[in-house]
């Protein structure tokens, strides 16, 4: 059977960066005690290599994270992309003294090592305003989106 | 020179900013680097009960939780009045231990160790652990990946959760350890003390044997003779969890040692109009500016740092290698002690020193008779005031401070992050790197790139990096000339 994991991403105290997180638990409390058994609903506030590590074992991975395109899209904008979409947003593979290396290059990694990781991934994205401020609310705009992203998330599990 | 005011309050767009100012002939006059800050963490905590704050402070950074956690429980200790049993002091040690051996491997495997191993000139594409694997192997790689997992599983079971711990309490935490799993650590711990010397080996074979490297290292472009902060235990041997805080001065004289709870009254911070980045230094040396030398109260704290805070280090495999680290770079002893090595990019040897030093000291405690009592949760029973906490994060001395109410709700939060240390050594090195290229008006390839290995030493934490999509720091170089006229803006990640 198809185990797949759902990971909730972003850091819930710092306003509209937690807005994956808060999907995930809400879809969590949805399915209450009936999740499904070959499905992991879990939520990290990590990125690259240790979020590749998180995938393995899985043959299918869904990530709800915020994002900021900056190219003028409405705050609450939902975007849903897979790995070659995530490949196009980081062309070129300086790594500036983040501690982490991109997603991309992680799973790239893990798969080169022989890592068990899912091929099919699937990123639902929100636009965001806020992520500098620390707060355990997202403004607005976002809050609204996060019925929608449920929606959608429940559509393909 | 015309001077040029950046109004700090323009918004960074959630991107890091170097500035650089060139005199009349075209040289590097200064350099300026601004990174957005997270805003508002006081007020945020302020009203909150206090003995929340190791659960809410371990969602601050996504890479170093677990320093976060740390600091803010041993704040709870001074808080609550609580001094930890000695149980409970070397679990916290021992759970410390793991989590700085996935850090440090990482940091060296993936982020600075690439600038070697595939070499600074190497396109950027290549210079991230994928370039690391294909020049070194497939095996290697898969050897970092387990060594951060068997870590990671210490973590876990010490923590009490997967990645974001939970297990700190005012002068306990809440995890004992069965023997069941004292012999499961015990055996990680040995695997881990492989690991280490094996990427010291690698450091060894791969960037020492090559001259071409070790002139880099000892390049004056990368070399600034400032004061080093460390913690150190009662024999002046660094320790990550608990100690005293000592600075030594340029010339390798100790200069002060404090407990963590006095931090105010030797550090203090600078402010420039510029820049909205604090800067601390010494109180007792002074600002003289963004200089170096014994005058200048700038410091620096990273592993270099505590290496050379250090009369040497507590286990003998990492002593070993520290001696080994002095000699080849060069340092007399002076007074019994090494004088510090000021060459930033030996960083890179030091972090592997700590990380074998952790895997020996896991392994020490892990054999310690004591590990196995049950006793980790004390009653607390008296009135908080003020709690200050303090340890070694990976990326420099990591302090937290509370103030409550007589109920423990708090009053007071101040924060000094690892990196922030270390704000005015950042930007005297990247101001140097871009001296050597950047001459008479001409700015030579590869200033972004050496830019970015001055940087990388400090393994700085950017949080603008870490969060959301796509998850990497866009960063801009913008080159001023002596009229303030931009000259050339070199980008990254920016669209």
């Amino acid at each position: 059977m198809q185990k797949s994991i759902l990971i909730g991403l972003g850091n819930p105290i710092l306003t509209d960066d937690g807005v994956g997180v808060k999907v995930a638990y809400e879809i969590e409390r949805k399915f209450g005690e009936n999740i499904p058994k070959n499905l992991t609903i879990t939520e990290a506030s990590v990125g690259g290599l240790r979020l590749m590590e998180l995938l393995e074992g899985y043959d299918r991975a869904i990530i709800i994270d915020a994002i900021q395109t900056r190219n003028g899209h409405p705050i609450g904008s939902i975007f849903r992309l897979n790995l070659s979409d995530l490949r196009e947003f980081s062309p070129t593979q300086h790594s500036a003294s983040a501690h982490d290396t991109s997603l991309v290059t992680a799973l790239d990694a893990g798969i080169e090592m022989g890592m068990k990781l899912p091929l099919d991934i699937t990123i639902f994205a929100v636009e965001v305003e806020n992520i500098m401020d620390f707060s355990e609310q997202p403004t607005p705009a976002v809050a609204a989106a996060i019925p929608l992203v449920i929606e959608m998330v429940l559509d393909i599990i | 020179m015309k001077r040029i005011t950046i109004d700090p309050i323009t918004r960074l767009e959630g991107h890091g900013k170097i500035e650089i100012f060139l005199n009349d002939q075209g040289n590097v006059e200064n350099a300026y680097l601004q990174i957005p800050e997270l805003r508002g963490f006081e007020q945020f905590s302020i009203g909150r009960p206090a003995e929340e704050m190791p659960r809410i402070t371990n969602r601050i950074c996504g890479v170093c939780p677990e320093a976060h956690h740390m600091a803010g429980t041993k704040a709870l200790d001074m808080l609550f009045n609580v001094e930890p049993a000695p149980v409970v002091k070397k679990i916290r040690e021992m759970f410390y231990m793991a989590f700085y051996n996935t850090d440090h491997a990482v940091h060296f495997y993936a982020l600075g160790g690439p600038d070697f191993v595939l070499g600074p000139d190497a396109p950027p594409e290549e210079r991230n652990i994928l370039g690391v694997i294909h020049k070194v192997g497939v095996d290697i790689g898969k050897q970092v990946i387990a060594h951060r997992k068997r870590n990671h599983e210490v973590i876990q079971w010490l923590g009490g959760r997967g990645i974001h711990p939970v297990a700190g309490l005012p002068g306990g935490w809440s995890v004992a350890v069965t023997e069941e799993l004292r012999k499961e650590i015990e055996e990680i711990a040995k695997q881990n003390i492989a690991f280490g010397e094996f990427s010291l080996q690698l450091f060894a074979d791969v960037v020492l044997a090559n001259q071409a490297y070790v002139d880099l290292i000892l390049s004056d472009t990368f070399t600034e003779d400032t004061y080093y902060m460390g913690t150190v235990d009662e024999n002046n041997h660094p320790n990550f969890y608990d100690g005293k805080i000592r600075v030594v001065a340029p010339d390798g004289s100790e200069f002060v040692k404090y407990d963590a709870k006095d931090y105010a009254q030797h550090i203090a911070e600078r402010v420039e109009p510029w820049s909205y980045l604090k800067f601390p230094y010494l109180k007792g040396v002074g600002w003289k500016g963004f200089v170096d030398g014994m005058d200048s109260g700038v410091y620096q704290a990273t592993p270099l740092s505590r290496l050379n805070a250090g009369d040497g280090m507590a286990t003998p495999k990492a002593q070993e290698h520290f001696e080994k680290f002095y000699e080849t770079l060069g340092s007399e002893k002076v007074n019994g002690r090494y004088k510090p090595v000021h060459h930033r990019l030996a960083t890179h040897w030091a972090r592997l020193i700590e990380m074998l030093y952790a895997a020996e000291r896991m392994l020490e405690l892990v054999t310690d008779p004591e590990i196995t009592n049950p006793e980790v949760r004390p009653i607390v029973t008296n009135t908080p005031t003020v709690g200050i906490g303090s340890v070694e994060a990976p990326r420099g001395t990591l302090t937290h401070h509370y103030e409550t109410d007589e109920n423990g709700i708090l009053t007071k939060v101040n924060l000094v992050v690892g990196t922030t240390n270390n704000n005015a050594p950042i930007a005297m090195s990247i101001k140097k790197a871009a001296k050597g290229l950047i001459k008479d008006g001409n700015i030579s390839e590869g200033l972004l790139n050496t830019v970015e290995m001055a940087f990388r030493n400090y393994d700085p934490c950017m949080s603008c990096a870490t969060h959301s999509l796509p998850g990497q720091m866009p960063l801009e170089i913008t080159i001023h000339d002596s009229k303030g006229q931009v000259v050339d803006t070199l980008n990254q990640f920016i669209d």
